[in-house]
């Protein structure tokens, strides 16, 4: 996809001119916005979670969820990770539901940084010219504060099987009015039901489970987003070479495995002072997160057509069929040590490009790097963990992304969740000054005016991230 | 086999011999109403899984468009595995039907074959432009002619039942290959239920594994059509993946099912997943409602290392007009006018056969939704967006001659036996296998 920021500003602006040149009204002119970050430039939303009944729309049993942000009248997860310190992670706020019907009064604050390399970064040229690893010269010019490549969701909740979506008869209705216009108009609306239960041999079978209103699998549509989580691989034990998974073992880097070796990284959550820590909290990751969202652009800017050639098409959109920003979980992962002369050569050039996890390992930031160099040769490999729960961590996330995190979607209040090294500094340090001018500009730092650029980088250096 | 010229045959009649030619292979002909006629049109047809098609497309299509163009035509049914050989003798002895249909793309004969560019373009006047997966089908990119024309195509959903993955904690199906062989050991250890996919040198057996090594990313042939295989780790992973797969969670029967093995064992409820056309379901469902209800489709397995989600046809139906036939034009015009059917074909088909043309069964989406012979009725809906996963035989490049020798040669199935079997290590196995191809490759770079 061209990046819906980069279209949806232009096209905001003709529309703007648009208007008030139909209007013709002079005074409008001179009372237009000089860009002053008021109201009015705080169009986005800031992200809360959904309500029960969204949902179940979308097929989800939500009594299934694990760690939900505000379960447990209010207190699931109010701190600890990705909240540090005495950070929480949501707020009650009932302008949710104003801004949105579909949402419910959880304002998230945790803001979970990541980079999308579906296409949608800047580093994807790298992938349009193999031979030129890591990045072709194309990408030689693009600014090292490049907003593109970055994604902001909210980790709201986990899912640790397929459970939750198994949700049994759904009925609703829908349509229902009573007293529109004035108390005139009344709707009984329509009931819609989803699955039925029949009788098979005694066995009581829910048909069609977890199906949205619009008649998809909830399943379906969430696999085809994957969300790649990096668990730290550097053990009291040792360098992990493996999780701590047959299954996940089995799956690619070595099917012929019987036991698991030793030291494992652990994929299963834990639960510290009464705290429940998913196994994908971010404290928990070597790098930040990355993302395939394989999305359709809302503007059409991607192209995609099936029939063209060649043909361009993902089978669903991220922001028009995954309504709840799910994920499914890919967990990847090195299987030599950082220095192992075995994979230098493929692991060099990457580090040098992309800097280094909190391991001493490469950053992957792009599908290239992790497919046609690492798994390729054999120096990382890939896995989700099983359906059925039994790694004990996460498979699925609902972690909407922000569609436009300009504008006001990134309030005062909110934080960014990313990865730090050992001596308390971003892994990303690129990723804090983007999160920080979005925060206070409502704006990519690539948009500012120079004296917003000038402050933004004042602010940076307060934070200890110098730019 | 002599044909029975002139005798009219019912409807009763044809069942009989059908049945016959599917499980026997001897050919069947009609003969329609224009036997007077000088002009013939001879066509020999894979034998279609649901033979109510067959006999839909023999009495009625082929049929009527005799009567319409003053034409004897004859049909005659070729069992899938014995397709490439009698298409090769034809060749051979350049001479034979005027028409052959494939249910794979058939670049193998480009050399005798008519351009099918015409074809392509009579059809566009009505149905709009042909889309990717049959351009890339029938298209010959180094002689820049179409070798074939394509009007439907069958995807491969993942079927399981949903009552033996229940038992292990997975009701809504295995979702990626990890849970595909920690489900599938789990089911077979609790209730000695081996998984169902075909890894035999069949027609279901080679999409099973084409599909099983794309979604692992161990392509056979590059874009350009060099030989990619084991020039990475994917390739003899992916062989121990499936050694995984066979030993932990299948049956050595995996590899000797003949042609419709997998159904067989899926519609006895003797297996606990499957890749198939979804003539599997529809063949549960008239053999067995019980089962068919607990069968659930699901769309492709989540590949690995980016692969997302994705399973290769099961059939591209490709029919071509060989170049040495003499009546061109006429079967030409059967091909194009063969997609004013595709409505009907694709009812008749019981919903497998997908049409090319979009155009042709244009609420197929609503067809989908609410099926008349499913339970619930809601039950295709995995397949709404088949087209998106299903990429063309050959991918990611075309379906160039050399792939498609790789495929009807079942050279995969033979190198995966190697390794199940123990004969050779994946890493053996996959270096053998390259060199196949590679000589496969070479023989048609000459």
């Amino acid at each position: 996809m061209k990046s819906i920021r980069k279209y949806a500003y232009p096209f905001v602006s003709v529309l703007a001119v648009l208007g008030l040149l139909f209007l013709a009204v002079p005074q409008a002119m001179a009372q237009q916005d000089n860009d002053n970050n008021d109201a009015d430039d705080n169009f986005n939303p800031p992200p809360c979670d959904f309500n029960n009944q969204f949902y179940a729309d979308n097929g989800i049993d939500v009594t299934q969820l694990i760690g939900r942000f505000g379960d447990n009248g209010g207190r699931t997860r109010l701190t600890g990770p990705p909240a540090r310190g005495n950070q929480h992670n949501f707020v009650v706020d009932n302008t949710c539901t104003t801004n949105d019907p579909t949402r419910n009064n959880i304002r998230i604050l945790a803001t979970t940084g990541g980079n999308a390399d579906d296409g949608n970064s800047p580093f994807t040229c790298a992938s349009t010219d193999p031979l030129s690893m890591p990045h072709s010269l194309n990408c030689a010019s693009q600014s090292a504060v490049e907003p593109e490549t970055f994604e902001f969701i909210s980790l709201i909740a986990f899912l640790n099987s397929q459970g939750p979506f198994a949700q049994g008869p759904y009925l609703r209705n829908v349509g229902f009015i009573n007293g529109g216009l004035q108390g005139v108009q009344q709707n009984h609306g329509t009931d819609i039901s989803i699955g039925e239960t029949l009788n098979v041999d005694g066995q009581t079978i829910v048909e069609a489970p977890g199906q949205t209103l619009r008649g998809f699998a909830m399943q379906d549509i969430v696999s085809n987003f994957e969300a790649y989580a990096s668990i730290r691989q550097k053990t009291p034990h040792g360098f992990a070479l493996n999780p701590c998974s047959l299954a996940m073992i089995q799956n690619m880097q070595d099917p012929t495995a019987t036991t698991v070796p030793q030291p494992c990284f652990s994929v299963s959550d834990k639960t510290v002072n009464g705290l429940l820590i998913s196994d994908v909290a971010t404290p928990n990751l070597r790098q930040d997160w990355r993302f395939a969202t394989n999305r359709n652009a809302m503007d059409g800017s991607d192209g995609n057509d099936p029939f063209g050639t060649p043909p361009s098409s993902k089978p669903f959109g991220y922001f028009c069929d995954d309504l709840l920003g799910m994920w499914i979980i890919t967990y990847f992962w090195f299987t030599t040590p950082p220095n192992d002369p075995r994979c230098s050569s493929i692991l060099g050039p990457i580090g040098a490009a992309n800097g280094l996890t909190t391991d001493g390992t490469p950053i992957i930031l792009t599908a290239f790097e992790l497919n046609d160099r690492l798994e390729a040769n054999n120096c990382g490999a890939e896995a989700q963990e099983a359906v059925d729960g039994s790694d004990g961590g996460a498979a699925f996330l609902i972690c909407p992304a922000l569609p436009d995190p300009r504008a006001g979607a990134i309030t005062s209040d909110a934080f960014l969740d990313q990865v730090f090294n050992a001596n308390g500094s971003p892994n990303n340090p690129i990723l804090t000054v983007n999160f920080l001018s979005l925060q206070n500009f409502g704006k990519f730092p690539n948009e500012l005016t120079s004296t917003q650029l000038s402050q933004l980088h004042s602010i940076a250096s307060s934070h200890g991230v110098p730019f | 086999m002599p044909s029975p010229k002139g005798k009219r045959v019912s409807r009763r009649d044809f069942i009989k011999v059908a049945a016959g030619a599917a499980a026997a292979g001897p050919f069947f002909i009609f003969t329609p109403d224009a036997f007077a006629s000088s002009k013939t049109l001879k066509i020999a047809k894979w034998a279609h899984f649901l033979p109510e098609f067959d006999d839909w497309f023999v009495n009625v299509v082929a049929a009527e468009w005799g009567k319409q163009n003053n034409t004897q035509v004859t049909v005659d049914l070729i069992p899938v595995e014995e397709v490439r050989e009698r298409a090769f003798a034809e060749v051979a002895a350049r001479k034979g039907h005027d028409i052959f249909i494939f249910p794979w793309p058939p670049a193998e004969y480009h050399e005798h074959v008519i351009d099918h560019t015409g074809v392509y373009k009579t059809v566009a006047f009505k149905y709009g432009t042909v889309q990717q997966l049959a351009h890339r089908s029938t298209f010959n990119s180094k002689t820049k002619k179409y070798f074939a024309f394509s009007d439907f195509w069958m995807p491969s959903p993942l079927h399981f039942f949903q009552d033996y993955w229940a038992e292990v904690g997975m009701p809504l199906g295995p979702v990626h290959y990890g849970s595909l062989l920690s489900g599938g050991r789990k089911i077979r250890d609790k209730l000695g239920i081996p998984c169902g996919l075909a890894f035999s040198p069949t027609l279901e057996g080679n999409v099973t594994l084409h599909t099983v090594f794309y979604s692992h990313r161990a392509y056979m042939l590059d874009a350009p059509g060099n030989v990619l295989f084991n020039k990475n780790a994917f390739a003899f992973k992916t062989l121990e993946y499936i050694q995984a797969l066979c030993r932990d969670a299948g049956t050595p029967d995996q590899l000797t099912w003949g042609s419709g093995g997998s159904v067989q064992a899926m519609v006895g409820h003797k297996a606990s997943s499957a890749i198939n056309a979804i003539s599997l379901l529809r063949t549960a469902e008239k053999q067995n409602q019980d089962v068919a209800r607990r069968l659930w489709l699901q769309p492709p397995l989540l590949g690995v290392s980016g692969m997302g989600v994705t399973a290769l046809p099961h059939v591209t139906n490709c029919s071509v007009v060989w170049n040495f036939t003499k009546n061109q034009v006429g079967a030409s015009k059967f091909l194009a006018d063969m997609v004013d059917g595709s409505r009907k074909g694709y009812e008749k088909s019981l919903g497998c056969n997908f049409p090319i043309y979009p155009k042709t069964v244009p609420d197929i989406i609503v067809r989908l939704n609410k099926d008349p012979l499913a339970y619930p009725p809601s039950k295709y809906t995995a397949l709404k967006d088949a087209l998106h996963w299903t990429p063309n035989l050959g991918v990611p490049g075309y379906a160039t001659p050399a792939y498609m020798e790789i495929f009807t040669t079942s050279l995969v199935p033979k190198m995966v036996a190697r390794v199940i079997t123990g004969e050779q290590s994946a890493e053996e196995a996959a270096k053998s296998g390259a060199a196949e191809m590679q000589r496969i490759v070479d023989k048609w770079n000459q």
